[in-house]
């Protein structure tokens, strides 16, 4: 008879990626890039605030932009047109980006020379909040249409994000939506989240978040 | 595919500890599943098969164990399973609660040859 061997280990299934992640952390430190996860469900208004988010920093640093929500190229080309080196990455149909296939977005990207990277995660609430993908920060886009009760219907994700950008506040007069309740309802989730009301469309609240992600930036790369 | 992209994390996982313990081959996973984890017990069945695919795993078999989703009102205290409460306390009503148990995946025993 064959010898068995139980091996009783009680370790999560992401202790793999959450120690890739970790290793990419580091090495982004030492290399003195920022690298920020940017999440939302679709058409939240990732790829729009983004084109916001560079023009507003780009005379201060370098950025790279990683698109991986969607298997097309059209808005690493939106991207391109702000002047910020893009790529796409092809995900084949997953869900989410784990931190093996960030590093190998980074290596595509070649990010020697940037200050700050920004990945455009995978438009979905519930995969890309289980996989670190070795960010720096973690930030996601809550859009009015979406509703105030969203943050208690996806616990995880608002408890990952340092910062969580309320959008489309133009529309807030045409839906059901309270503010205040839905920042509580953020707050229950994670207490310390930063929350700011944006609306990308009409270029408000831009400020408030690229100051906040500017000094982000410059404290980790000092 | 959700459940697809956590078992292909855990094959990795489990490759770099049975590598540490000179094993070669895995006769059966027993893996522990949250109510909370957002991970559904039937989708990691069905997704085995293609997630072990050309593995060093592939013929081995999956136990799943479903751990109840035990939450704690913030705001009186009781102790209940948030999946049958619609994620809010059955006597207060509130939605603050913190998770004693069930928001995880956990890989509980590597049985091995
Ligand atoms: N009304 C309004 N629409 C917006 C705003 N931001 C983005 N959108 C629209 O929402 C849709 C999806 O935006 P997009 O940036 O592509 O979302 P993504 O899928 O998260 O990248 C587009 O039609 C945008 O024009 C906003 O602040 N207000
Ligand atoms: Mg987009
Ligand atoms: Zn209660």
């Amino acid at each position: 008879m064959k010898d068995f061997k139980v091996l009783e280990i009680k370790t999560s299934v992401f202790a793999d990626n959450n120690l890739q992640a970790g290793k990419l952390r580091e090495e982004l430190k030492e290399k003195k890039v920022f690298l920020l996860n940017l999440m939302s469900s679709p058409g939240a208004g990732k790829t729009t605030t983004l084109v916001r988010t560079i023009n507003g920093l780009k005379d201060d640093l370098k950025i790279g932009v990683m698109e991986a929500d969607i298997d097309s190229d059209v808005d690493a080309r939106t991207i391109s047109q702000t002047g910020a080196k893009a790529i796409q990455l092809h995900t084949g149909g997953m869900c989410h980006l784990d931190a093996q296939m960030t590093r190998q977005g980074l290596e595509g990207l070649d990010p020697d020379g940037l200050d700050l990277v920004i990945l455009e995660n995978v438009g979905n609430l519930v995969c890309p909040a289980e996989f670190d993908t070795g960010a720096v920060k973690n930030a996601m886009i809550l859009s009015v249409p979406e509703g105030d009760d969203k943050p208690l219907k996806y616990p995880l994700m608002f408890s990952i994000c340092d910062v969580v950008l309320i959008n489309k506040m133009d529309v807030l007069p045409y839906f059901n939506f309270d503010l205040e309740k839905c920042k509580e309802n953020i707050r229950l989730r994670n207490p310390n989240a930063i929350i700011i009301p944006i609306s990308a469309l009409k270029k408000e609240g831009i400020k408030e978040w690229t100051d906040w992600l500017h000094n982000a930036v410059k404290s980790w790369c000092e | 595919m959700h459940e697809l992209g956590v078992l292909n994390s855990m094959v990795h996982t489990i490759e770099r500890i049975v590598k540490e313990q000179n094993v070669t081959e895995v006769s059966k996973l027993v893996i522990e599943v949250g109510e909370l984890s957002g991970i559904v017990p039937r989708y990691l069945e069905q997704s085995w098969p293609a997630a072990s695919y050309k593995t060093f795993m592939e013929k081995t078999e999956l136990e799943l164990i479903v751990i109840p989703g035990i939450v704690k009102c913030k705001g009186c205290g009781r102790v209940f399973n948030a999946v049958y409460s619609d994620l809010s306390c059955p006597d207060c009503g509130s939605s603050d609660m913190e998770i004693l148990e069930g928001d995880d995946m956990i890989i509980k025993e590597i049985l091995c040859c």
